[in-house]
């Protein structure tokens, strides 16, 4: 379960003070997914690398599965990642002198399991690029990127996935091929997930919609379908 | 075109910090060098007069004939005034022997003057005094005993325990001590001297009974002339009229030649060091304005879409870069400036305080120091121009395409568009060939200036290029075999591989810097250990542990006899001596050619050089029976034991003979004192002179040298309880006879090797700081992307203390390779010099190798912290969406 109490990021621009996130108060129970949404500048990224614990928030709190991880130390914080997030990017980031397969060994050689190679050759294979494993993220397409980014997040299978617009900077039917993997993976291993996305269609994928507003919830909508549904409606 | 300049340095300042410390660094170096160089030049030659001790100085190995004596006696009445100085080595003695704390006997550098001794500068003496009456006889100065005074250097009062008031025996007189002696104006604070120095008066030298027939002493006749009196016609007038004496007539404008010939190469070699770290620093400039390029790709493509070509773009980048080289070599100016008044007292106690002492240089700045400053900053300027030019060649390769591709290839930097762009193949080439052609030509310009020299400086870039190459080459070779190596099991060590091996990571660049300034250094010290080992460990075991010198031929006897009771029967190996001159080669008379300038001598090949060395030289003659040791015959044949010859023989060395032109067969005429002997040429020797024992270039029959002022040197092993004793006893005996300990003159070529390695060193230094930088600036280029990669790896769940174990390991891994490459060019470099300039045999210093290796490693840990630890702290949520 992941609950946001309160939170808030100020940061400064240019001298002034901007809030980015204002007293943001949700709760989203396991296994459900969730699309966040709203205009650009709205807070939507912010809330979802806070709940990653990329950055610290200003005030307010964050539990992920009965942790609260503003309080953890940078190495905690670390080591909770590697083993409860994985974590989506708009612009993949692969690292550019890494392979494709070394891409996805990362997470798992920092977790120090010993069939790391097997499970990450699994997992390319899962996502379809069994046959591009030792190319480099510069050979690879934007979408065969974002595949790797994806087999990445997954390689720990961590409970709680984050993707910030995995399809943003994919053609639609690329980022349809995404969305499939990332809702399979969601299905099969029962893991959380929460999207940032612009695109209404990715949003009516998810079981609950959250629109923000200048950093604040504008509204936060269960869709009609699953039991799932009703039962974290607020 | 400057605002533009302008604005785009104020855009790319990060890189520019490097650019602009690189070049104040190697301009520091050279110009503390050179403004040092140029103060004691400037010293010494206002000083000239006063470190010759006159205006005409008039030098001998013995004392001057009478009618050599009546021609300088003329030359009173033209109203020259002269002054005598005889110089010798001595043993003083404390004249009862009975603290047995401290030395009872010490070699010294005896000075007899006169009473207007010093004809120009001055004595520094304490007390205060005249120093007619600090020297002079009085009545009841030594227990109610008449005697003379000395004033004595204080470490001569330091080893033998005495103070001011105290009495010393020289030769068979007493002396009481009556100042101390701080600087003698013609006495160059020499690095090397056998002992400490003690001044008495020329009736005090004559009381001691020191100066016997065939005596080593230094006279010199100091004359000073009436102002206005030139001085070339009365130098030539007395070298001709001198000339049967043999002497030595030099002027006040070649004083101290040796002096100003080692000040000379010093300043050369240490400039061309500094040269050096200022290239090395040009290596950091090529790499920011490579990083400040790969940053501009996007506008210049933007400029060229709006119509900018290339040449006015390069055009505005030569005129920024040239502005910060300009800004870079006033700050580095002035920073040589504050380092060559701090250099000197760095090395403390080292022979550079002294002589800066000596000659009074100053470190304030003067009309001398324009000069070196000027050449610092134009050598700044210009390496600056040379080192971005290559670079910034890149311009022409950036097609405005690049504004799209970037998205495609965003790291392998200028590859692809420099492959995709329309210029034909051989054109680009020709250019780039030709840019080359020019920085290779213009840094070979630069090295011949710094150096003063064409061939030094053609020496010079010819090694630093076949330095680089090797560098370039072997760092090829060692990132190659990373390549291949299979992959590590530990993630840091695979990624801090994988961050050396990536493209554009500049490795090379880096490795190059490293090596270089690691190179320059352990090459000195493996240089300086290879010369200390030779001094220290090839003495042979039977090495003599004294050389006595000056033994007459009447103590021999009873010298023997001393050394056999003390030492229980042992003998001393005695062996004649006498000094003598070359009159004639083949019945050719040898002239020497004193007239020609240093200039014109350097002029002149080194075969020429070498045989006005041997024709010119003095000889140490002596008879022998047996071929000594050490000694081998390569032609003629040794002379039978007891054999006599009507013409007396003479074996020669093998290069003297070489160098003089000599065969079995030829004659040569000897002058020994005024007396002619012809001799036979014989043998000719091969000479091991490492030996430790007396060697000759010539040796004559037994029998040649009857009648001759002969006198004996002793050499004797002793055991080390038994040295002082033995020094004592026969210094007791025999006062006129000089104990040479062989251990403590080897330690102080030691101590002077250390000091001229320190301060070798320490210009080094400035290398080591340039290879620093240039790898700070490499990393400060590539900062961004591992930020980047950095907070990745974060969000992946790397803890802060992985990656900053990575980073370690890749700073470690280009340290070790560096290094490696350093220890193995520094090895053959120090071979090279070992055998070919010093005619050593080269070793393996795994200490000196090793420790070299370790500080390297340290030395980029440190830079690579220091370069990248603010990285390690950042939060990848900012960086990332930014991205």
């Amino acid at each position: 379960m992941i609950a946001v109490q309160h939170l808030s990021m100020r940061l400064t621009a240019g001298g002034r003070p901007v809030t980015i996130l204002d007293d943001v108060t949700l709760e989203i129970p396991s296994k459900q997914t969730v699309a966040v949404m709203g205009p650009s500048g709205s807070g939507k990224s912010t809330l979802l690398g806070l709940m990653a614990g990329l950055d610290r928030p200003s005030s307010g709190s964050i539990t992920l599965d009965g942790t609260e991880i503003t309080s953890l130390s940078e190495s905690r914080m670390a080591q909770f990642r590697r083993a409860k997030i994985g974590y989506i990017f708009q612009s993949f980031h692969l690292i550019p002198t890494l392979t494709a397969l070394e891409n996805v060994l990362v997470p798992l050689e920092l977790a120090g399991l010993s069939s790391a190679r097997t499970q990450a050759i699994e997992l390319l294979q899962t996502v379809g690029l069994g046959h591009r494993i030792d190319h480099y993220p510069v050979q690879l397409s934007g979408g065969e990127q974002q595949r790797v980014a994806v087999a990445r997040a997954f390689a720990c299978r961590p409970p709680i996935l984050l993707a910030d617009e995995p399809t943003g900077n994919l053609d639609s039917l690329t980022g349809r091929v995404i969305m499939d993997l990332v809702l399979a993976l969601h299905r099969d291993y029962g893991t959380t997930l929460v999207l940032v996305t612009h695109d209404p269609a990715i949003a009516t994928l998810m079981h609950r919609v959250i629109a923000l507003r200048d950093g604040r919830i504008e509204s936060d909508d269960i869709l009609p379908g699953t039991s799932a549904h009703r039962e974290s409606a607020p | 075109m400057f605002s533009m300049a302008w604005r785009e340095t104020r855009g790319g300042w990060r890189h520019f910090v490097y650019f602009f410390v690189c070049i104040a660094v190697g301009v520091s170096a050279l110009v503390g060098v050179s403004l040092f160089a140029a103060h004691v030049e400037h010293a010494v030659s206002r000083q000239a007069k006063s470190l010759l001790g006159g205006d005409l100085e008039i030098r001998s190995s013995h004392p001057l004939s009478a009618e050599s004596r009546t021609v300088l006696e003329t030359l009173d009445e033209r109203g020259i005034h002269r002054t005598h100085v005889s110089e010798l080595v001595a043993m003083a003695a404390r004249p009862t022997p009975g603290v047995t704390s401290v030395q009872a006997t010490q070699i010294v550098e005896l000075k007899a003057v006169e009473s207007d001794y010093p004809l120009y500068g001055t004595l520094n003496v304490e007390p205060a005094a005249p120093l007619q009456r600090l020297l002079s006889l009085e009545p009841s100065r030594c227990a109610m005993v008449p005697c003379h005074g000395a004033v004595v250097q204080e470490a001569l009062m330091l080893r033998m325990g005495l103070a001011i008031g105290d009495r010393i025996k020289i030769g068979t007189a007493e002396f009481l001590i009556t100042g101390l002696v701080r600087t003698e104006p013609d006495r160059m604070a020499n690095a090397f001297s056998l002992g400490p120095r003690v001044i008495i008066s020329a009736a005090g030298l004559k009381a001691s009974a020191l100066v016997q027939p065939g005596s080593r002493v230094r006279e010199r006749e100091l004359l000073q002339l009436p102002s206005g009196t030139p001085l070339e016609p009365l130098r030539s007038e007395l070298r001709g009229r001198l000339a049967a004496d043999h002497v030595r007539v030099s002027g006040y404008r070649d004083a101290q030649p040796q002096l100003k010939q080692f000040l000379e190469q010093l300043s050369r070699y240490l400039g061309l060091i500094g040269l050096t770290a200022l290239f090395i620093g040009g290596l950091g400039v090529a790499m920011s304005v490579h990083a400040f390029m790969q940053e501009k790709l996007k506008s210049i493509a933007i400029l060229k879409t709006l119509g900018a070509d290339s040449s006015l773009l390069i055009r505005v980048y030569v005129v920024q870069a040239v502005g910060l080289g300009l800004v870079g070599s006033v700050a580095g100016m002035l920073l040589g400036v504050v380092l060559q008044r701090v250099l000197p007292p760095l090395l403390a106690g080292g022979f550079v305080t002294d002589l800066l002492d000596q000659v009074g240089a100053s470190t304030d700045l003067s009309m001398a120091s324009v000069g070196p400053l000027f050449k610092g900053g134009v050598l700044g300027l210009l390496t600056t121009l040379l080192f971005s030019l290559w670079p910034l060649l890149q311009v022409r390769n950036i097609s405005p395409a690049a504004i799209f591709r970037r998205e495609v290839d965003p790291h392998s930097g200028l590859a692809v568009y420099r492959q995709t762009w329309g210029m034909p193949v051989g054109m680009h080439d020709r250019v780039s060939l030709i840019t080359g052609g020019m920085i290779l030509c213009g840094l070979a310009v630069l090295s011949v200036w710094q150096a003063g020299s064409w061939r030094v400086g053609g020496w010079y870039i010819g090694g630093l290029l076949l330095a680089i190459i090797v560098l370039i080459g072997s760092s090829r070779v060692l990132v190659s075999a990373l390549r291949v190596m299979p992959k590590p099991a530990s993630i840091r060590l695979r990624y801090a591989i994988g961050n050396v091996l990536r493209p554009g990571g500049h490795a090379s660049g880096i490795l190059v810097a490293i090596g270089m300034s690691a190179m320059i250094i352990l090459t000195v010290s493996l240089v300086e250990q290879a010369l200390l080992r030779q001094v220290n460990e090839t003495r042979p075991v039977d090495a003599p542990t004294f050389f006595f010198i000056d033994l007459q031929p009447d103590q021999t006897a009873s010298f023997a006899k001393l050394i056999s009771e003390r030492l229980a029967g042992r003998m001393p190996e005695l062996t004649p001596l006498v000094r003598s001159r070359l009159h004639a080669v083949n019945g050719e008379e040898v002239k020497v050619d004193e007239e020609r300038g240093q200039d014109e001598r350097r002029d002149e090949n080194k075969e020429e050089r070498r045989k006005q060395w041997y024709l010119s030289r003095e000889y140490v003659l002596t008879f022998l029976d047996q071929l000594p040791k050490g000694n081998e015959i390569v032609r003629g044949s040794w002379w039978q034991a007891g054999q006599r010859f009507a013409t007396p023989q003479v074996s020669i060395e093998e290069e003297a003979a070489h160098s003089l032109g000599l065969h079995i067969g030829s004659h040569l005429d000897l002058d020994i004192q005024g007396a002619t002997i012809r001799a036979e040429v014989s043998s000719i020797r091969k000479v091991d002179w490492g030996n430790f024992s007396t060697n000759f270039y010539m040796i004559l029959s037994p029998g040649s040298l009857d009648g001759a002022p002969l006198t004996y040197v002793a050499t004797i092993r002793v055991d080390p309880d038994q040295e002082v004793s033995l020094q004592q006893a026969v210094v007791a005996a025999f006062p006129n006879v000089s104990a040479i300990h062989v251990g403590d003159v080897l330690r102080n070529f030691a101590n002077v090797l250390d000091r001229l390695a320190l301060a070798i060193r320490a210009v080094a230094v400035f290398c080591l700081v340039a290879g620093g930088l240039v790898m700070a600036a490499a990393l400060a280029a590539t900062r961004y992307r591992r930020l980047y990669e950095s907070v990745i790896l974060k969000a992946v769940g790397a803890t802060r203390g992985l990656i900053a174990s990575t980073f370690a390991a890749e700073y470690a891994l280009l340290g070790f390779i560096g290094g490696i490459m350093a220890v193995g060019v520094s090895s053959a470099l120090s071979w090279l010099v070992l055998t070919h300039i010093f005619d050593l045999s080269w070793s393996l210093h795994p200490v000196v190798l090793s420790t070299g290796l370790a500080c390297t490693v340290l030395l980029t840990l440190c830079v690579g912290f220091l370069s990248t630890f603010r990285i390690l702290g950042q939060r990848p949520l900012a960086i990332l969406r930014h991205e």
